[in-house]
């Protein structure tokens, strides 16, 4: 079998034909682990090659737990992994070690991978996709053990694939035989670049994962603390690293949380979900020290761990020339931090908006909401769509929970009192739809006191009398 | 020359100033021409802390801010309006048709409202703060009317009728009785009016029927 030893510098005599010239300078895009100008022979591959199709989120999975073993992990759709793994191998014993160690971490996350190592990407996967677990260390090696593989192992298109085969062209070796010239016209440049790659002819270039980033950082207490007021202080530089670390990347939370830990009792968790994503580390502390006083502690406190959520992109907001306002101030920016201290101190619940909803039974006519979004400014006021109708029909202005039934004499509802009925009835009735069919007959009505109420009328058999609204 | 015009040429002397044309701040139409006649300045202030003292809860004391909570929802820069510790929820559907902006109201309840008033107040973030307080010191008042002055905020503070005998530091303070068909507004307390008494007919309320 011949051994071909593909160079940069000048192919060896064996080597096919090399009409073109091979690339001499490749721009490197961000985040390659490959340079044009480190041969082949300083690099070593393992491809982790999957029996079957993963979707993405598994394939990231198994690529965050091989950054135990190399920070440069890249993805090979739709089923391999590939591992630079020349600078850890002696960490792990050898290329065996190194085989053992992931092989225990495949099996955990219930995989059955074929591993194989080459100095090139792409012949590591030949190899693992030809189901041979072999470690080839050498460059000189390389295409010698390369040549019996076939041609399927590359993925090339299947038309591809069907036009080798007819001249008969089944092995890499084979392959690799042919001249470069007339190969790149017959079969495709690209192909031609797969092969270079393979050889290490030319650096293919892989984008490493990058596993997400997280805050998560523990201070152990010097003493045992109980007071909320010296557990806020010992939390104080851990927030302002917490604002560093996200300065520093341009980043925000949405979320934080705070574990307490104690001598006994399982931790204390104190979780902070804010509305708005933020860097400002006095803030976070701030709101950490209102979440912190509602909370009741089982135990004196040992350590402190803060553990933030994702990051999310964060663009610090403009500051206005006006104050929010004043004439020509926007709507400001104080929203979300109120909205975050009242939550921080009076529970996730305790800020509600209000919506409208298209029904015509007042019970469904609207909903209770988060709160509603934070926007800077709008452009025109809103025209209320319903203010005719309104008009027509009046609407209190509190609706009871539920209708409260009223008291009756001689056919009139009674409420502390005898109530004056205003105006004729408002008929609203239906709803089978849902379960909640109803059928009355709405008055306003005024009490003793001169209130104005809502009342209506069953229009079924007992004709009771219910409260339902306040005009207020 | 006349007692009056000696009397009148001596109050043109720069160092006097009258209670009655202390300049006023900012004010907001209250939608009501009555009513405007009787506030000083010829609206709801601005910025500061109101008291409205209802006879009964329901006697007619949103309503009469209705139309100022449409004019500062729906402007172009409106900032929010909370309602603190409400009794009910208020009903969406007539707040919309009332005209006000609902994505600029957030409810707020919970065990302090009293702390949440004061911090709605004071962030800022707020044109307009609706509290219900059944117990509120003559210095938490206080401490709310500053906290309006900081955020520039009305907060309307809605009371029991009884809270009338307690001295108070807000700027305004109406006593509210409902009528069969509107509502009786004694100002109890304003900066630079005379206390007095109108009646308010709902526009809307129109008797059709004697029951």
């Amino acid at each position: 079998m011949a051994v071909i030893r593909p160079r940069p510098s000048g192919p060896s005599r064996r080597t096919p034909v090399a009409s073109l010239p091979a690339p001499l300078t490749v721009s490197i895009p961000a985040g390659a682990t490959d340079s044009a100008g480190s041969p082949a022979a300083h690099r070593l591959w393992m491809a982790v090659q999957l029996p079957e199709a993963q979707e993405l989120k598994e394939l990231q999975r198994l690529a965050l737990c091989a950054q135990r073993f190399t920070p440069r992990v890249s993805l090979e759709l739709p089923d391999a992994v590939l591992l630079e793994v020349r600078g850890s191998l002696h960490l792990f014993a050898g290329v065996e070690g190194m085989r053992r160690a992931l092989g225990a971490e495949c099996r955990r996350l219930k995989l059955q991978p074929v591993l194989a190592f080459a100095p090139t990407p792409l012949a590591a996967l030949a190899f693992a996709r030809a189901g041979k677990p072999r470690a080839i260390l050498d460059v000189a090696q390389l295409v010698g053990q390369l040549a019996p593989l076939p041609l399927a192992t590359l993925r090339w298109p299947e038309a591809v694939l069907e036009r080798l085969e007819r001249v008969g062209v089944r092995a890499i070796g084979a392959a690799l035989r042919l001249p470069r010239g007339g190969f790149a016209r017959r079969f495709g440049a690209a192909q031609l670049a797969s092969l270079d790659a393979l050889t290490g002819r030319m650096p293919d270039l892989r984008t490493a994962v990058k596993a997400p980033e997280r805050f998560r950082r523990c201070c152990e207490l010097g003493c045992e603390l109980t007071s909320r007021s010296a557990i806020v202080a010992a939390l104080a530089p851990l927030c302002a690293a917490l604002g560093r670390f996200l300065t520093a990347r341009q980043s925000g939370i949405m979320q934080l949380e705070c574990r307490l830990t104690h001598r006994h009792a399982p931790p204390t968790r104190c979780v902070l979900r804010l509305a708005a994503p933020t860097a400002d580390g006095e803030r976070l502390a701030e709101l950490l020290a209102g979440r912190l006083e509602a909370l009741s502690l089982p135990e004196p406190v040992r350590a402190c761990e803060l553990r933030s959520g994702r990051l999310l992109p964060f663009a610090p907001e403009r500051r206005s020339l006006w104050q929010p306002g004043e004439q020509g101030g926007s709507a400001g920016s104080e929203a979300p931090g109120l909205i975050e201290r009242l939550r921080a101190h009076l529970g996730p619940e305790a800020v509600e908006g209000l919506a409208l909803l298209p029904a015509h039974r007042p019970e469904c006519a609207w909903a209770v909401t988060g709160p509603p979004p934070v926007r800077a400014n709008r452009r025109a006021a809103p025209e209320s769509d319903n203010a005719g109708a309104a008009r027509a029909a009046p609407r209190p202005l509190w609706l009871l929970p539920v209708p409260e039934p009223l008291s009756m004499r001689d056919g009139l509802p009674r409420h502390r009192g005898a109530l004056r009925l205003l105006t004729d009835p408002e008929r609203i009735e239906s709803g089978w739809w849902d379960g909640r069919d109803v059928a009355r007959d709405y008055y306003v009505a005024v009490d003793e006191d001169g209130v104005r109420l809502w009342v209506f009328r069953e229009r079924a058999a007992p004709h009771q009398w219910f409260l339902h609204g306040v005009f207020g | 020359m006349g007692r009056g015009a000696t009397l009148a040429r001596l109050l043109e002397h720069p160092a006097i100033w009258r209670g009655r044309s202390a300049a006023p701040g900012q004010v907001l139409s209250s939608g009501f021409v009555e009513l405007d006649e009787q506030l000083p300045g010829k609206g709801w202030p601005r910025t500061g802390l109101i008291e409205i003292l209802a006879a009964r809860f329901g006697s007619g004391e949103l309503s009469l801010l209705l139309p100022a909570l449409a004019a500062l929802t729906c402007a172009a820069t409106a900032r929010w309006c909370v309602w603190v510790a409400p009794p009910l929820t208020p009903f969406a559907p007539a707040l919309a048709a009332g005209g006000v902006a609902l994505d600029r109201v957030a409810v707020v309840r919970g065990a302090r409202p009293l702390w949440a008033f004061e911090q709605a107040l004071g962030s800022g973030a707020c044109d307009a703060v609706l509290a219900w307080l059944h117990q509120a010191k003559s210095r938490e008042i206080r401490r709310l009317q500053l906290a309006a002055e900081r955020g520039r905020t009305l907060g309307v503070l809605f009371r029991p009728r009884a809270a009338a005998r307690q001295a108070s530091p807000a700027v305004l303070r109406l006593g509210l009785e409902a009528l069969p068909a509107g509502v009786r507004i004694a100002v109890l307390k304003a900066r630079g009016v005379t206390r007095g008494t109108i009646e308010l007919e709902w526009p809307d309320g129109r008797p059709l029927r004697r029951g």
